[in-house]
């Protein structure tokens, strides 16, 4: 099975992963009322593995902090996850913007997983979008970390060279937008944004012609690292 | 200290004699005068001037008195409340009455001749007691009492029976009572055999110090053993010669090897003393704890010395390697204490023999050996000192550093998850097309109330640091920098303070950058010297330079925390060229 394989009548299963019980409750009934259907909560990560051997969901959410040692076990979770389930997408909810955690978590495949900041989940309709798009296969990285990576000093300018509205086009690759999702954000035709895309690329030296799975890792590494 | 009291002192203190020099000189100028007196004796005897003048005789007798006097200053000097320096002063007294002989009076012959046996006691005396004078009990002591009872009895038969007109103590001619006379000369040499045999035994028993003050009695002996039995074995067969050519000057004169000896002793002091001051020179120099044994005991010359330690946790005394030594409770070892400030810092346990060589010089080296003990202790007190300080200022930090991390805990999983929680729950109250304009500010606000709280708690503690390392935590520093950094930190994992340490060092130096350097780059790294075990921390920037480590507390508060964990701090800073920071961490 193939996380793009979803039949689109049925709504998407979710179950989360998170020790703050108030959160996790609050986090179920929201996504509840906004159509997908929770279908298991669990406090720690081997409660989570658990609950996957019985059944699996279309999504996870789980926060990168857990028992036992409350450092990275959600990011651990995930790539378990993402290597055992292939059809099963992980987005992880992390306290705090670290990019490094972003790029890692997409470097292996960043097909079905999303990295976003845990308040995030205080917009349902963000939140939804981005489970959705997880559940589609789509990569999700948080605006926060695109604002940050983008925001970065730089000695090198080739971001300078960009116009605004190529600069916005390079921040919602970024977050793992596809050029349908770019062309409704920002109201643009496919063909505009393909162009877009297209001088972007040769802008910043980056290779032409990627899908949109590989493009979000090349631009959050050139993002991160020139 | 148990076993200690036995022949035990301490040195600390010092005994002090009021005013030896006059003593000595009372000692000194009425036994010249004597000496003089016995050596002018001759020039007024009415015997035949170029007989009894000779120049061998008269320096002879001279010397001999001199010797035994100046012997006796100098044992007077070195233990005045002991019997070695009045028998000595009998033994020159002795020989001031025998010259008395040369008045040539039948009183004065008289007594000149009745107190030659009781010098030959003395001088046996001297031999076997010495070299501190005190007769040790049992053998030692009978043979003494024997020697006084033979050389009186025989003497005294001997001027009874002696014939002559000057002779005042003449009592009988009868044969069997000169018989007996002439036969009972014939004891000195089995006492003479008897006192080789004590002293012999002095010296199997002695330690090589104790040898070496015995040398002098052990030359003397058979000499002075020689000559008198040669003497009274002559007068017993009525060879006269021999026994005139044997109380000859000669004869005298080689008598006076013990007081020769003990001068020798003296001299000998003197460049031991001379040693106590390269002693001081070398302990000066700093000597390791099994050095200085060996050090004192050949400033001692004593080769058995043993020097014990008193230790912390441990109950007795111990070597310089750390093993037990016993005290021995018998008078075959001497023991000094050296204390200091009402402690025992060590014993020094040496030859009993070192006390009648030169107890000063034994207390002089102890003093020595106390002062660089002492300041062993005082070193080796100051350095825990420190080390505990250090110790606990490292964990002073350490618990500042875990309740940060607690702290961020706290907010984490409390005030954030509820929060959050309360946000969610707002923005699904206000419905799928909420317009509610309370609702929406309110969510808005709340959003930043988390935001805020989110950058607080990071500021905190942040815990990629722990969950990731100092690259990965420097790295994300270097994003939030408003000024472009370089980052080349090392991806290795250290121990948590020094990875605390390295952020922080990282951290300030970047907030400073950003504050107050109108830089426009800098630059951080992190490697490890492996060969020094060390982590080197290097923030740089191109500033404006000039940041003075005094004025600033952000510098002030790195160099102390740097130092908390064991680490070097320099600021390098020159007006118009830019700043460096650089800390190097002990890996340990």
């Amino acid at each position: 099975m193939s996380v793009a394989a979803r039949d689109p009548a049925r709504p998407i299963r979710i179950v989360l992963a998170d020790d703050a019980t108030l959160l996790r409750e609050a986090l179920a009934s929201a996504l509840a009322t906004s159509g997908f259907e929770v279908a298991g909560q669990a406090g720690d990560v081997a409660g989570l593995l658990r609950l996957l051997e019985h059944d699996l969901p279309d999504v996870v959410i789980v926060d990168v902090r857990m028992p036992p040692t409350h450092t990275t076990e959600g990011l651990e979770a995930a790539r378990t996850i993402r290597s055992t389930w292939p059809g099963v997408a992980v987005l992880v909810l992390s306290q705090y913007v670290e990019t490094r955690y972003a790029v890692d978590l997409i470097r292996d495949d960043p097909r079905g997983i999303g990295y976003l900041l845990k308040e995030r989940v205080t917009r349902i309709a963000d939140l939804a979008d981005a489970v959705r798009r997880v559940a589609d296969g789509g990569s999700v990285i948080d605006p926060e970390v695109v604002a940050r990576l983008m925001g970065r000093p730089r000695t090198h300018t080739e971001l300078d060279e960009l116009t605004r509205r190529q600069r916005a086009v390079l921040g919602l690759m970024a977050e793992g937008r596809s050029n349908h999702g770019i062309g409704e954000r920002l109201g643009l035709e496919p063909k505009t944004v393909e162009g877009h895309v297209g001088e972007i690329f040769s802008k910043l030296g980056l290779e032409a012609g990627l899908d949109d799975h590989r493009r979000v890792l090349a631009v959050l590494a050139w993002l991160r690292e020139s | 200290m148990p076993g200690m009291d036995h022949a035990t002192e301490a040195i600390g203190s010092g005994r002090r004699s009021a005013s030896p020099r006059l003593r000595t000189a009372a000692l000194v100028i009425p036994g010249a005068i004597v000496v003089a007196i016995g050596a002018v004796l001759p020039f007024v005897s009415p015997l035949p001037r170029d007989e009894v003048v000779t120049p061998a005789s008269q320096a002879a007798l001279a010397s001999s008195s001199g010797l035994w006097l100046a012997s006796a200053a100098v044992a007077e000097r070195r233990d005045p409340a002991g019997p070695m320096w009045r028998l000595l002063i009998a033994m020159t007294i002795g020989l001031w009455i025998w010259s008395i002989g040369y008045l040539a009076t039948p009183l004065a012959l008289t007594i000149s001749y009745a107190i030659a046996p009781l010098s030959t006691a003395i001088f046996v005396h001297v031999l076997v007691a010495f070299p501190s004078g005190r007769v040790r009990a049992g053998r030692d002591q009978s043979v003494i009492a024997a020697t006084y009872a033979f050389t009186l009895a025989s003497g005294a038969l001997r001027m009874a029976t002696l014939p002559g007109d000057w002779n005042l103590l003449f009592l009988t001619d009868d044969p069997v009572a000169v018989e007996a006379s002439r036969w009972a000369s014939l004891g000195v040499p089995i006492l003479g055999s008897v006192v080789a045999w004590v002293l012999i035994g002095h010296w199997r028993a002695a330690m090589p110090v104790g040898r070496r003050v015995l040398l002098p009695v052990l030359v003397a002996l058979p000499i002075a053993f020689v000559l008198e039995s040669a003497g009274y074995v002559g007068d017993a067969f009525g060879w006269t010669t021999v026994s005139d050519a044997t109380r000859s000057p000669i004869a005298i004169a080689l008598g006076a090897t013990v007081p020769l000896g003990i001068l020798l002793g003296l001299a000998r002091s003197r460049l031991d003393r001379g040693r106590v001051a390269d002693l001081l020179v070398e302990l000066g120099r700093g000597v390791p704890i099994g050095g200085l044994r060996d050090l004192l005991a050949r400033t001692l010359r004593d080769p058995s010395l043993r020097l014990a330690f008193t230790a912390p946790g441990v109950s007795g005394l111990v070597d310089g390697d750390g093993r037990p030594v016993e005290i021995p409770d018998d008078a075959s070892r001497r023991v000094v204490r050296l204390d200091a400030e009402g402690q025992t810092l060590a014993v020094l346990i040496h030859d009993p023999a070192l006390d009648s060589e030169d107890p000063a010089l034994l207390a002089a080296v102890g003093s020595a050996a106390r002062l660089a003990l002492d300041n062993e202790r005082l070193t080796a007190e100051v350095r825990a000192r420190l080390a505990e300080v250090s110790a606990s200022r490292a964990r002073i930090v350490e618990a500042a550093d875990e309740e940060r991390r607690r702290v961020e805990r706290d907010l984490h999983d409390g005030a954030q998850q509820r929060l959050v929680a309360l946000a969610l729950r707002l923005d699904a109250a206000r419905g799928p097309d909420g317009t509610d304009p309370v609702l929406e500010r309110a969510t808005a606000e709340l959003r930043e109330a988390i935001a805020e709280l989110r950058g607080l708690a990071r500021g905190i503690h942040p815990t990629i640091l722990t969950e990731s390392g100092l690259q990965a935590a420097i790295e994300s520093l270097a994003e939030r920098s408003p000024i472009p950094v370089d980052v080349q930190v090392t991806p290795a994992r250290f121990a948590g303070p020094v990875e605390a340490t390295a952020y922080f060092v990282a951290s300030e130096g970047l907030t400073n950058v950003a504050r107050s350097s109108h830089a426009t780059s800098a630059s951080v790294s992190a490697e490890v010297d492996v060969t020094d075990r060390r982590l080197i921390i290097r923030v740089a920037d191109d500033g404006v330079g000039g940041a003075d480590p005094s004025l600033g507390s952000g510098l002030r508060g790195l160099a102390d925390r740097v130092a908390a964990a064991g680490g070097t701090f320099a600021v390098e800073s020159p007006v118009g060229g830019g700043t460096v920071l650089r800390a190097e961490l002990p890996l340990r």
